[in-house]
């Protein structure tokens, strides 16, 4: 009896522990991959004249390996620049709204003759798909800043509401409390509802980050001045039928999703170690 | 100061809250006079309109008529020159406890090195030397409170007003709070106005009681209470007069039960 109980509690205390975590995020991960590799395998054995769609994983790894610094197959970039150009117009994009709808949200939900400029407009701009701009915007503004206009269209709007969410969700005590210490109404919106909003901004950082990234792919299909993932993606499947290139640019569009996802969650974490927000 | 002695002035004040659908008297012909350096508990049935007296003196809620005056001034906005404590404690959750006691000084554009000798002075006096550097966030309840009591001293104001200041404290750190808030009161001699629900609380501070009629509010009777200080809650002179209190407050508290039965 006492000697079940032992291992029900270790079993416990195993099932808590990051080891644990770790052991089944690589058993999961080694099993997909086999997955795939079996399939492709199946695919080459059946001869259905589909194998040259779904390419070994092994295959994958090697033109990953190589064409990051060698030129893709195909193309006369490297993986490498290309995933540099990327990351370079999602970095723009990304920064000219956070740059423009942090105030502009701040500004919309404090002041009610602003929010009702803004708010039809808002309105209207909000429900189109960012990517249902690309055909304009790249037209306009040529392929070069194309793709981080629509960049900056995606992470407009989740940055913008987040912070009039926040906004508006200020502690009416903290604001009382901050009136009867003496603070005037320039006094509150600097140091009540900008800090307080602080979380909100955090998750709209976040979410227009992975909007972000949705958009440039879908922006950089067409040929574009110093190269894109994006546009490597579409031309190695569709020129060149490189399945093997085509895949191992989804998994570079994958990764660099989670570096920028992973800073941001780095700076929130600073962000409220500072404000003593753990 | 004035040459009367009378701080907070409040005659036949009233309040009426009212929106698209419903009118709510919270208030009705309030009138009471609050002398420099008093500890005045205002007592009274749930919902009778404490909260909205002190936050009108405040000057956080506007009063529907009637007159209310501050050492003689009008009252028309908030301002530093009353301080106002919170039962739910309203401290800057990304401010450190010095931070927060600072709050006041900065918006005054005080030099960092006097705010700072201000600070610190009060931090010594609530008894939070050593957390100055703490976020309100790693605080238990009793040391958050003495935060907000601090924070608002800072300011230097006219009165103090507390409401329900110590009512999320356990029964211990409760009872040391007020004898703390009685040392703090001495050292500084400000006028205290402190709503509460625990009769044992204002009859342990209270220079006054004030028990109020239920909604809409006015003052029923207002009880001086004579016990010298510092008061044993187990003297029969306590329980006696913690008897007439309650007796007071329990013929007001059948009438809104009374009503709320009936419906209204
Ligand atoms: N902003 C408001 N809008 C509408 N009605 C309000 C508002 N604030 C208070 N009231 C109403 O006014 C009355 C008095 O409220 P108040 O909060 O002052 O009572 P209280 O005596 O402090 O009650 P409690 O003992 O529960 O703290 C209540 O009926 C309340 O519903
Ligand atoms: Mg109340």
């Amino acid at each position: 009896m006492s000697a079940l109980h032992t291992i029900i509690r270790r079993f416990g205390r195993f099932a808590k522990s990051r080891r644990l975590q770790l052991s089944a995020g690589i058993i999961s991960v080694s099993a997909f991959v086999v997955f795939w590799h079996c399939f492709a395998w199946l695919l080459e054995y059946w001869d259905l004249s589909l194998q040259e769609y779904v390419p070994f994983p092994i295959e994958v790894f090697e033109v990953l390996v190589y064409s990051f610094v060698h030129e893709v197959p195909g193309m006369d970039l490297s993986m490498g620049v290309m995933a540099l150009a990327s990351l370079k117009r999602v970095v723009i994009g990304f920064t000219l709204a956070l740059i423009v709808a942090f105030p502009l949200g701040l500004l919309m939900a404090s002041f009610r003759f602003v929010n009702y400029l803004g708010d039809p407009i808002i309105e209207m701009f909000r429900p189109i798909p960012p990517v249902a701009w690309i055909p304009v915007l790249l037209v306009m503004l040529s392929v070069l800043w194309g793709p981080v206009a629509v960049v900056f269209l995606g992470a407009f709007f989740p940055i913008l509401l987040n912070v009039m969410f926040g906004v508006k969700r200020t502690d009416q005590t903290l604001i009382d409390a901050a009136k009867t210490l003496g603070a005037r109404r320039i006094d509150i919106f600097t140091k009540v509802v900008i800090p307080s909003t602080a979380p909100y901004l955090m998750t709209g950082v976040k979410v227009g980050l992975g909007i972000s990234w949705m958009c440039i792919v879908a922006a950089e299909m067409l040929p574009v001045l110093g190269g894109g993932v994006g546009n490597a993606l579409w031309t190695s499947a569709q020129q060149f039928s490189r399945f093997d290139v085509t895949f191992a640019c989804m998994i570079v569009i994958g990764l660099m999703s989670i570096l920028t996802t992973g800073l941001a969650e780095q700076v929130e974490r600073r962000l409220y170690r500072w404000m003593g927000m753990e | 100061m004035d040459g009367d002695g009378v701080m907070i002035s409040l005659l036949n004040l009233s309040k009426t809250f009212s929106d698209d659908k419903h009118t709510v008297e919270a208030i009705d012909g309030f009138s009471l006079d609050i002398q420099q350096g008093e500890i005045v508990c205002l007592l009274g049935p749930s919902g009778c309109g404490k909260t909205t007296v002190l936050r009108m003196i405040a000057g956080l809620e506007s009063k529907s008529s009637g007159s209310m005056k501050v050492r003689g001034k009008s009252v028309t906005s908030a301002g530093s020159d009353r301080g106002l404590v919170f039962q739910e404690f309203a401290l800057f959750p990304w401010r450190t406890v010095r931070k927060n006691i600072e709050f006041g000084l900065e918006l005054k554009t005080m030099p960092v090195e006097k705010r700072h000798e201000i600070s610190s002075k009060f931090i010594e006096l609530v008894g939070l030397t050593g957390f100055e550097n703490v976020h309100p966030g790693k605080l238990s309840g009793g040391m958050k409170q003495r935060v907000g009591i601090a924070r608002a001293l800072a300011n230097n104001p006219a009165v103090l007003l507390m409401d329900e200041p110590f009512g999320s404290l356990d029964a211990q750190t409760r009872n040391l709070m007020q004898k703390e808030l009685l040392r703090i009161w001495s050292a500084t001699g400000k006028t205290i106005l402190f709503v509460t629900h625990s009769v044992d609380e204002a009859v342990f501070l209270a220079d006054r009681i004030v028990v109020m009629t239920a909604r809409p509010g006015k003052v029923k009777e207002a009880i001086p209470i004579g016990i010298p200080r510092p008061r044993d809650r187990t003297s029969s002179e306590f329980i006696s007069v913690r008897g007439e209190v309650l007796s007071v407050l329990e013929a007001e508290f059948e009438k809104t039960q009374i009503r709320e039965l009936s419906g209204d």
